[in-house]
């Protein structure tokens, strides 16, 4: 693995926007995991929040339309357990790009392992909520083997996300992980995340 | 129409079957497939294979799987499925969840499934028993299950002569956290270790990424206590390993520590007041410590005891309100309460340690009607008291301030003629008369010739000072001064 820049600290931000959204979307089978991460999430705001080093207008001209999807869910009402996967996706998603950087100083160090255990503990509590509900509904719909083979609504907006995380994670290999291009990957996932934030907390609240 | 691309690793196959792994495509775009046979120059009409995403059609290989054994564990190092830099599951590498299966080799009765992270261990096994495993990845989201790896087979070694300690627990006690451990044998130290959860996750081979925990390296007893602040909020694994100076025992199962499970849930701040024959309870928030984190929205109901100084019986109540009474109880008796926060989940079975007790005494019954039926008769007696005297006092102030002026009734036997009763009657009226004073004639020749007769009259009075010997003195009666201006008219 080349050397990256210590830019992934700005992608932090969304990871821990995605965390605070996800605490929303957490239903009273979760609510206890809710708490906490409420809380490693918050934690996790906080440490983006410390980061300040502006963007590097020399990485201005290697910047690239990433197209996020705008619509993810097909629905006018997505169902909770579809936007939970949509954060579970892009939590483990920005996990995933924040694993292949490696650290330039002995406090960068400190700072990204926090943050990764923080996007790792969302991440899981995700994981066992969504478990959790899926062998609830497993019991309960037996029968109705149907919808579990077939199941194609929520992967499809996965896949878009996939997509969409797939150009960024090419756009970094061809330009060797550069600083530049960590700096704008970096921009968009802050963007990313607050668009989804923006676009599924009122309709978390609506439920 | 679409712009076909050949197929590398499919152009002129004899077989029936093709490679085109090499293909650097997006596996999450629909792509669509067609095929024809050649022999020579001619060649066949395409044959369409539907569209497909290969994410989707994908399935999960094996996962490639190294063992090495303890006496009573065996370290299973899993690789994801796929190759390093395989398209297909590059996004999702962090996300595989490995099971294991695994046997003793004699019976394969005995299976035990395990979720193992990769560079995990599954414990309890008997020493030196061959014992053989296979492992298959999933993804759970996706819903998809890989195929099982090939058995594996190894042999757990001979029984330590040091047992690895038993039954790690983690408690927090002030601002430390209290590792204890279990060992069966005396005069033993300790070491402890500690490594951030999510490297079990990123890493394979993590082995080198455990460190030793402050305050727990080389310790005599079960267990060490080292501060808070060794570890920031996230989720660890702790492990304990024993020695006797010379030799090592393996390490513990390692215990998962996860800073925000850890919370101390405080007791609450409970304040009564009594009303009429039932307590009116308020729980309030818990009191806060400086070092504690804000407090973390737990879903909470207390546990309320309550019960009579006097008696020992106990009365339960489980409330999730914050503000509620306890009807019915006897009046003039001390009660006593104290309360606990329980968290909302029967899985967890988190609660606070109890409230202090508060005592309280009831009011006596029915008071509030007594002093209501109380206040209605006073009123009712006061009103017409009330009226009686303000009639009095009106009669006094009338009869002082506004006195009626009627004369006594035998006056008017008395007094027939009509100007008497006048004069009596109109006493306060006063008559006034014009008075001209009576001067020389010298005195006034010569010192006004000029001055006009009806200045004479005011110019005599003024001068009546000197001359004073023909008028009267003021003294004398009202009678002789009447004829005397009849007199002064008549002159004039």
């Amino acid at each position: 693995m080349s050397a990256k820049p210590d830019v992934i600290q700005k992608c932090l931000w969304p990871a821990c926007l995605v965390g605070l959204f996800i605490t929303g979307i957490l239903s009273q089978n979760c609510a206890l995991l809710n708490v906490h991460l409420s809380t490693v999430t918050w934690q996790n705001l906080k440490l983006l929040s410390n980061r300040s080093k502006p963007f590097p207008i020399e990485c201005l001209q290697e910047k690239k339309a990433f197209e996020l999807p705008q619509e993810i869910l097909s629905h006018t009402q997505p169902v909770k357990r579809d936007i939970k996967k949509v954060f579970y996706e892009i939590s483990s998603q920005v996990f995933n790009v924040f694993s292949q950087h490696t650290y330039k100083s002995a406090w960068e160090e400190k700072y990204l392992m926090e943050i990764q255990m923080g996007l790792n503990q969302q991440m899981e509590y995700l994981e066992q909520c969504l478990e959790e509900e899926e062998k609830e509904s497993e019991d309960m719909k037996q029968m109705e083997e149907k919808i579990w083979s077939g199941a194609r609504e929520p992967l499809l907006s996965n896949l878009e996300l996939r997509r969409y995380f797939n150009r960024i994670g090419n756009f970094l290999k061809d330009k060797k992980y550069s600083q530049c291009a960590w700096e704008i990957v970096l921009v968009e996932i802050r963007r990313c995340v607050f668009y989804y934030f923006q676009k599924f907390t009122p309709l978390l609240r609506r439920k | 129409m679409h712009n076909w691309i050949e197929l590398p690793g499919c152009q002129y196959i004899t077989g029936t079957t093709c490679d085109f792994s090499s293909v650097k495509l997006s596996v999450f775009e629909k792509i669509q497939l067609r095929i024809r046979a050649e022999k020579g120059n001619r060649t066949s009409p395409w044959h369409e294979v539907g569209s497909f995403i290969p994410f989707r059609k994908a399935q999960i290989g094996p996962p490639k799987v190294h063992l090495k054994a303890e006496d009573k564990a065996i370290i299973v190092n899993i690789s994801p499925p796929g190759t390093k830099d395989s398209l297909m599951w590059a996004m999702d590498i962090l996300s595989f969840t490995y099971s294991v299966v695994i046997w003793k080799n004699s019976s394969s009765v005995d299976e035990r499934t395990e979720t193992v992270y990769p560079g995990g261990k599954i414990y309890k096994l008997s020493p030196e028993t061959t014992y053989c495993l296979k492992v298959k990845a999933r993804l759970r989201l996706h819903r998809k299950v890989g195929s099982y790896s090939p058995v594996y087979c190894v042999n757990t070694t001979v029984e330590n002569k040091l047992p690895s300690p038993e039954n790690i627990e983690v408690d927090v006690k002030d601002q430390s956290y209290v590792l204890k451990w279990d060992y069966t044998y005396e005069n033993m130290t300790f070491q402890a270790q500690w490594l951030r959860a999510y490297f079990k996750k990123i890493l394979g081979n993590h082995s080198d990424k455990w460190q030793q925990i402050p305050g727990c390296e080389n310790v005599r007893a079960t267990q060490c206590v080292f501060p808070q602040k060794v570890f920031s909020k996230g989720a660890y694994f702790l492990r304990v390993q024993a020695s006797d100076g010379n030799k090592t025992s393996f390490w513990s199962e390692e215990k998962r520590l996860d800073t925000e499970m850890q919370t101390v849930i405080l007791p609450p701040v409970i304040s009564m007041k009594s009303v009429d024959n039932s307590l009116h309870i308020y729980i309030g928030a818990p009191r806060e410590t400086e070092n504690k984190s804000t407090s973390q929205h737990y879903p909470l109901i207390y546990e309320i005891i309550f019960w009579e100084n006097t008696s020992n019986a106990e009365r339960k109540i489980l409330q999730k309100k914050t503000d509620f009474i306890v009807p019915n109880l006897q009046p003039l008796t001390v009660y006593c309460v104290k309360a606990r926060a329980v968290i909302e989940d029967e899985k967890w079975n988190k609660s606070s340690v109890f409230s202090d007790i508060l005592c309280e005494k009831t009011k006596p019954g029915n008071t509030s009607i007594t002093w209501i039926i109380a206040g209605v008769c006073t009123a009712l007696f006061s009103i017409p008291v009330a009226i009686y005297v303000v009639k009095g006092l009106l009669r006094c102030i009338n009869y002082v301030f506004f006195p009626s002026c009627k004369p006594p009734p035998n006056i008017d036997q008395c007094f027939s003629e009509q100007s008497l009763k006048n004069l009596l009657l109109s006493a306060s009226e006063e008559q006034t008369e014009r008075c001209f004073i009576i001067e020389n004639s010298y005195s006034l020749v010569t010192v006004e010739e000029t001055s006009q007769v009806d200045e004479d009259h005011k110019q005599y009075s003024s001068q009546t000072s000197r001359d004073s010997g023909n008028y009267s003195n003021e003294d004398e009666n009202s009678g002789s001064k009447t004829s005397r201006e009849l007199l002064q008219q008549g002159l004039v």
